[in-house]
């Protein structure tokens, strides 16, 4: 059987980082990747990473303003990390190779983000994860970590309450192999794809997040996704919150910059959960432009376009037919980034003995109820650092344990019946009917009723789903297989986030519910815990952190 | 409006590939992805192709459409198919096919591997790097490069020797001899300067035309090949060749093939080529070994050089 020190699970930034970490320490490492690592959905990364480089910044500022965003769900001890060790981190990437774009001085440049007090993100034009992730996988290539990539991992084995590895399916062969090892980390990014209207990319699918809670390790604030407010049309592909951020503005079918109405003061660039709702609004409330607003750049002029923000050109004109320097560009929310997931300490240590996780499939929480632009990026950088150090020193303090004999045999019967079933439901007919559902009742604004509905609806399609067939038998590069295993998360998480949504009955951040539009710190100054438990689910709830700041109003 | 794909497939366990077609309904703004997960999600699911993040970023859905590659998911179905009535899709050539239109990408990155992709910094306790607008710029187009494999695919040379870098690599290597910081550009040099390396380009300019993302491979390899002569990375036939060609044009002004084939290939190997130069005799091609005349106006010549000479040294 193969055997290595440390298994990660994901090839994006914070998988790639924790590998690194791992295998500075002499260990034997490997990533085992649905997609090749520079496929992976970092890559999409468009606007940037926050650090307080500045002397007039402050790592204290950083942190109030993103404790602020979470709408006071954020733990400030896991904040506290994450702003603090910035900027030592974002010196280290330029020292591995990445190039930030310079200010005139030839230093590293920053610019203004939503949600902070100063500008502190910084940036690689317009696309800052594709700098980051290829800078990443180069590091990965000199450090020799050993590769896995087109591998699905369809369980994490676990025995005693402590890892003893993963089962992945090869896509190529399609052949199931035992992957032994002492640490696990899971690094999966996000569940965007629950929905129809996501900026996330097609294989963001959750999947480490549903392993994780059969494994046994709970899922934390999976009610809170963000909607980003500027997304394209039909596709709902993502344009940067940097096209606000270098002065563009959001306005309706009347011309009017609507944003005035709802946070006076920082207009277009207040938290992407105020203006997501003030888009909303406004499309539904008639002042909509065709099921949209406009994001207007035209007033930036072509060259500082094609300077700062030439992929949301290109993107704009390939996929929206629409010429930012010409004509307003229509845009909508969309689902775009996951503050839920596996709930880990400040290491990225889960319950589970042996078992870590870090970037956007886990919760520590550093967003809380909703997350800044360039804080994501950051988190990838900073806990996966700390989760692929954790994870090595768990291997060294700890033997490895014993393969259970029949995990691949139960895993591979798991399979086999899927491949084997006569005739069924195909799972791409049955994840159109979830994504409707969850679109349907649980987006921008929710109610009891709706969520309930959409529970009964998602539960239903589980059952379905214990008939789903696939039409493609073959072994080599089965597609269709992945996807019937897919749409086995998807529902998992769907009913999780439902019934998580369903139960907080007040509004933070990106989670309102419009029969409970306050926000209720005397009741739910808590985080959402849910672990699998004998078929179903058991809800649990878990206190704030709180070390420096007092909850206020939060206005913008 | 019902647009009609023919799909090149192959199956790993039938011998053949062959054609299949599919009738699917194309609306406005939809793209060749679009349209191939319509057809795995309804028709026929054991329809294979890579896709990702459907944004034109993340290089996974290169194919060959219409005869020529481009990103699936960036492709618009209605301008190609109201001029051709028809779609082709098929995987990336210069590369092996594995199932339908997933093609190995192991010789990809291993070609990657090669150039030792990642930074080796001349000062590695620098805290932060001054690094002004113009080295940036010198690097940042090659650093677009998404890794989709759609110059290798159309790239000549690589068609001729597998083993040849190719276009993507070169880019990659050029985003480090041209990063500022790089402490070990000549040793890069030197390697890329040898066998199936950047000198066995035959600058065909398909790699930059094809490229998705302007990340302009070719200008990368030229500027490598720049970047080596200004270091004194010489001792090779590429280098050689382009050397003996200015020093052909500064003497006579026009190419001296016989001189130049001396200069490029040493005095044994040029021996080899005799048989070839009795063939070009035999057709009234070859020029005169000996009696080579300048030509007239290399006064003009000289003022080019004089100009160019004066130009370079002020950088």
């Amino acid at each position: 059987m193969v055997i290595h020190d440390v298994i990660v699970i994901g090839a994006g930034l914070a998988g790639m980082r924790a590998a690194v970490e791992a295998a500075r320490e002499g260990l034997n490492v490997a990533v085992v990747s649905k997609v090749h690592p520079v496929r992976s959905h970092s890559v999409a990364a468009q606007g940037g990473i926050n650090a307080a480089l500045k002397e007039t910044d402050s790592w204290e500022d950083h942190m109030f303003d993103t404790v602020k965003g979470s709408d006071y769900l954020a733990d400030e001890d896991a904040v506290e990390v994450l702003c603090r060790e910035a900027p030592a981190d974002i010196m280290e990437l330029e020292r591995m190779g990445a190039v930030f774009s310079r200010d005139d001085a030839g230093k590293i440049a920053q610019r203004p983000f939503g949600g902070a007090g100063y500008p502190r993100t910084c940036y690689l034009a317009d696309r800052t994860g594709h700098g980051l992730i290829h800078v990443m996988y180069e590091q990965l290539a000199k450090k020799n970590v050993y590769l896995y990539d087109e591998w699905h991992v369809v369980e994490i084995v676990v025995e005693d309450k402590s890892v003893r590895g993963v089962i992945a399916l090869e896509l190529l062969t399609g052949k199931l192999h035992r992957l032994h090892s002492k640490a696990v980390v899971i690094a999966t990014g996000g569940y965007g794809r629950l929905f129809n209207t996501t900026t996330n990319a097609l294989s963001s699918t959750g999947d480490g997040m549903a392993l994780a809670l059969r494994a046994g390790a709970p899922l934390m604030d999976m009610e809170f996704v963000q909607f980003h407010p500027t997304t394209l049309k039909r596709t709902g592909i993502l344009m940067t919150e940097g096209a606000r951020g270098e002065g563009g503005y959001l306005i309706n079918k009347d011309g009017e910059r609507f944003m005035k109405r709802y946070a006076p003061k920082t207009l277009e660039l207040a938290s992407r959960d105020v203006i997501s709702r003030a888009e909303q609004r406004e499309i539904e409330e008639g002042r909509g432009v065709d099921g949209c607003v406009l994001l207007d750049l035209r007033h930036l002029g072509e060259e500082k376009i094609n300077e700062r923000l030439p992929q949301i050109r290109e993107l704009s004109i390939n996929f929206a037919g629409k010429d930012p320097v010409r004509e307003p560009v229509p845009v909508k929310p969309g689902a775009h980034y996951s503050m839920g997931g596996i709930w880990t300490d400040v290491d990225g240590k889960t319950p589970v003995s042996g078992l870590f996780a870090a970037g956007e499939c886990a919760c520590l929480s550093v967003h809380g109820a909703n997350r800044l632009g360039g804080n994501s990026l950051l988190e990838t950088i900073v806990f996966g650092r700390r989760a692929g150090s954790a994870a090595a020193g768990f291997s060294f303090e700890n033997k490895l344990r014993v393969f259970p004999e029949d995990a691949l045999k139960d895993t591979a019967r798991g399979i086999a019946l899927i491949l084997n079933r006569a005739e069924g439901e195909s799972a791409s007919g049955i994840l159109k009917e979830a994504r409707d559902a969850v679109e349907g009742h649980c987006w921008v604004f929710r109610t009891e009723a709706g969520l309930k509905q959409g529970l009964l609806e998602i539960r239903k399609l589980k059952e379905r789903y214990e008939g789903v067939c696939v039409t493609d038998r073959g072994d080599g590069f089965n597609t269709e297989l992945v996807t019937a295993l897919e749409a086995g998360y998807i529902l998992e998480l769907s009913e999780v986030m439902l019934l998580s949504a369903l139960n907080r009955t007040e509004s933070r951040g990106s989670h309102f519910r419009t029969d409970f539009p306050e926000r209720n710190d005397r009741e739910w100054l808590k985080h959402t815990l849910i672990y699998k438990k004998d078929g179903g689910y058991d809800i649990r709830y878990r206190d704030v952190v709180m070390t420096k700041f007092k909850p206020e109003e939060r206005k913008y | 409006m019902k647009t009609k794909f023919k799909i090149r497939r192959s199956d790993p366990l039938k011998a053949e590939p062959y054609w299949q077609a599919y009738s699917v309904e194309v609306k406005e703004g939809m793209t060749v992805l679009d349209a191939l997960l319509k057809i795995s999600e309804g028709d026929d699911p054991t329809l294979s192709f890579r896709r990702s993040c459907r944004s034109a970023i993340c290089g996974s859905c290169a194919l060959t459409i219409n005869g020529f590659p481009k990103l699936a998911c960036s492709t618009q179905i209605l301008p190609i198919a109201k001029e051709t009535r028809e779609v082709t899709v098929e995987p990336l050539s210069n590369h092996q096919v594995i199932k339908d239109l997933v093609v190995d990408f192991t010789p990809f990155w291993n070609k990657m591997e090669k150039v030792t992709p990642f930074l080796l910094p001349a000062d590695e306790t620098r805290k932060e790097w001054v690094i002004k607008k113009e080295d940036e710029k010198a690097i940042d187009r090659a650093q677009k490069c998404i890794m989709c494999g759609s110059c290798n695919a159309v790239c000549n040379s690589l068609d001729v020797d597998p083993n040849f870098i190719g276009p993507a690599a070169s880019a990659k290597a050029w985003r480090f001899v041209g990063d500022v910081r790089e402490g070990h550009r000549k040793k890069r040099l030197e390697r890329l300067s040898g066998e199936h390396g950047v000198w066995d380009c035959v600058r065909c300019v398909h790699c930059t035309e094809y490229c998705p993302k302007d990340a302009a491979p070719l200008e990368a390899i030229e500027r490598l090949r720049a970047k080596a002569i200004e270091e004194g990375v010489v001792e090779n036939p590429g280098a050689k060749h382009v050397l003996s060609l200015v020093d052909s044009i500064k003497r006579v002004g026009r190419l001296d093939e016989a001189a130049m084939t001396f200069k490029t290939l040493g005095f044994l190997r040029s021996l080899g080529m005799i048989p070839f130069g009795l063939k070009m005799e035999i057709h009234g091609k070859l020029p005169h070994p000996i009696i080579f005349l300048a030509i007239e106006g290399m006064k003009e010549v000289k003022k080019i050089y004089s100009a160019v000479e004066k130009r370079r040294k002020k950088g």
